[in-house]
């Protein structure tokens, strides 16, 4: 046991180059005497001579030895070689692992219209169900021809909200997708900013000619008040005048 | 191989936009434009039958149950691809550790044996080829 414990103690140091094993160019040492104890680990059992019945036939010819196989060629692909690198996938590696991805279907597929973040169990839309029921079809797809056609007559006007699921689109958070935004059918959200701003250019040019009113009313009382005011202009004096 | 691909996306992409311009159609239909609906209509039956052409094409291409799973759960399939990989990396290094432990034992293995047994050492290394060191 004890040269067990100095084996597995050996081993957390890197492995010693195989000529120091005993395989380089000197002769293995003499056999040590036997020990006088001889215990479990320094005894062996002699190797046996002849192959047992039930030993691997691959063995027949390896003299004292039994059990003994080919070895596994060095060229076979294992688990040693990085396969990553192996299969030339650092590329791919890199660009799904280097960076997040995006948790969203949405997000890979921004193109596509309608909510497509929803679970597809929700509105019976799963890829799962198409390969496990597969639609019945015919073998090949026709053209819809003129009486088929008629089947197609729709009732005018705007259909309710609830059935209006191709203009329901996933939020989109940064500001680089405004443009794209506005460019779909999204009527309400960019117009409300303007309007604000609208309406407060309006309430300022109603109540510019209020103002300007006012400030006229008291310019009229000033010079009611103070009628001999240095500072008071040919001008007002014309126009007070001409009113009279 | 890419072309393919280029193919069928190109098809998709025609088919969705058709889709979607069918739908804005019938969203607020107006009698004037039965014409138009009529048009998008055989649009769609030409679009599936170009998506149906490009099977002929795809037919070796395999793709894993597991993907679907994702996209029917609203989340994006490259988590699949990256999960995938992450895995396999994983089980490499695993796979690599657990080889590595094994030639380490193999050589420690040797060495000692080869001090209490000699020459059977000497007889196993002749059979194995002087050459065939472990590593």
């Amino acid at each position: 046991m004890e040269n067990f414990t100095a084996l597995f103690g050996a081993q957390a140091d890197p492995p010693p180059p195989p000529t120091a094993l005993g395989f380089g160019p000197g002769k293995p040492p003499p056999p040590p005497p036997p020990p006088p104890g001889g215990g479990p680990g320094t005894a062996p059992p002699p190797t046996a001579a002849t192959a047992p019945p039930g030993a691997d036939k691959s063995g027949a010819g390896c003299g004292p030895f039994y059990l003994m196989r080919e070895l596994p060629g060095s060229t076979e692909l294992t688990g040693s070689t990085n396969l990553i690198t192996h299969y030339n996938l650092e590329q791919a590696y890199n660009k799904f692992c280097g960076k997040k991805v995006k948790e969203k279907l949405s997000n890979f597929l921004p193109d596509l219209p309608g909510m497509i973040d929803l679970p597809g169990s929700h509105d019976n839309s799963s890829l799962r169900s198409l390969i496990e029921k597969p639609p019945i079809l015919s073998s090949s797809f026709n053209p819809i021809t003129g009486t088929m056609l008629a089947g197609f007559r729709l009732h005018t006007g705007p259909l309710p909200e609830q059935c209006r699921l191709m203009h329901i689109q996933p939020p989109k958070k940064k500001n680089k997708h405004k443009h794209k935004q506005s460019r779909t059918q999204d009527p309400v959200p960019p117009e409300t900013p303007s309007d604000s701003d609208h309406k407060k250019k309006k309430k300022k040019k109603e109540e510019d000619p209020e103002r300007k009113r006012k400030k006229k009313e008291k310019k009229k009382k000033k010079n009611r008040h103070s009628p001999d005011h240095p500072g008071m202009g040919s001008s007002q004096a014309s126009s007070s005048s001409s009113l009279r | 191989m890419a072309e393919k691909f280029d193919h069928l996306e190109e098809h998709l992409e025609k088919f969705v936009e058709n889709i979607r311009q069918l739908g804005i159609i019938v969203s607020d239909f107006q009698p004037s434009s039965q014409a138009g609906l009529n048009q998008k209509l055989n649009f769609i039956v030409t679009g599936l039958q170009d998506i149906d052409k490009c099977r002929q094409q795809l037919h070796d291409i395999t793709v894993p149950l597991e993907v679907f799973e994702y996209i029917d759960q609203g989340r994006n399939p490259q988590l699949y691809t990256k999960e995938c990989l992450e895995r396999a990396l994983a089980k490499n290094e695993q796979v690599k550790g657990k080889i590595d432990t094994m030639k380490k034992f193999k050589s420690l293995l040797i060495q000692e044996l080869s001090k209490v047994f000699p020459e059977d050492m000497a007889k196993y290394r002749s059979i194995r080829g002087e050459d065939h060191l472990p590593s």
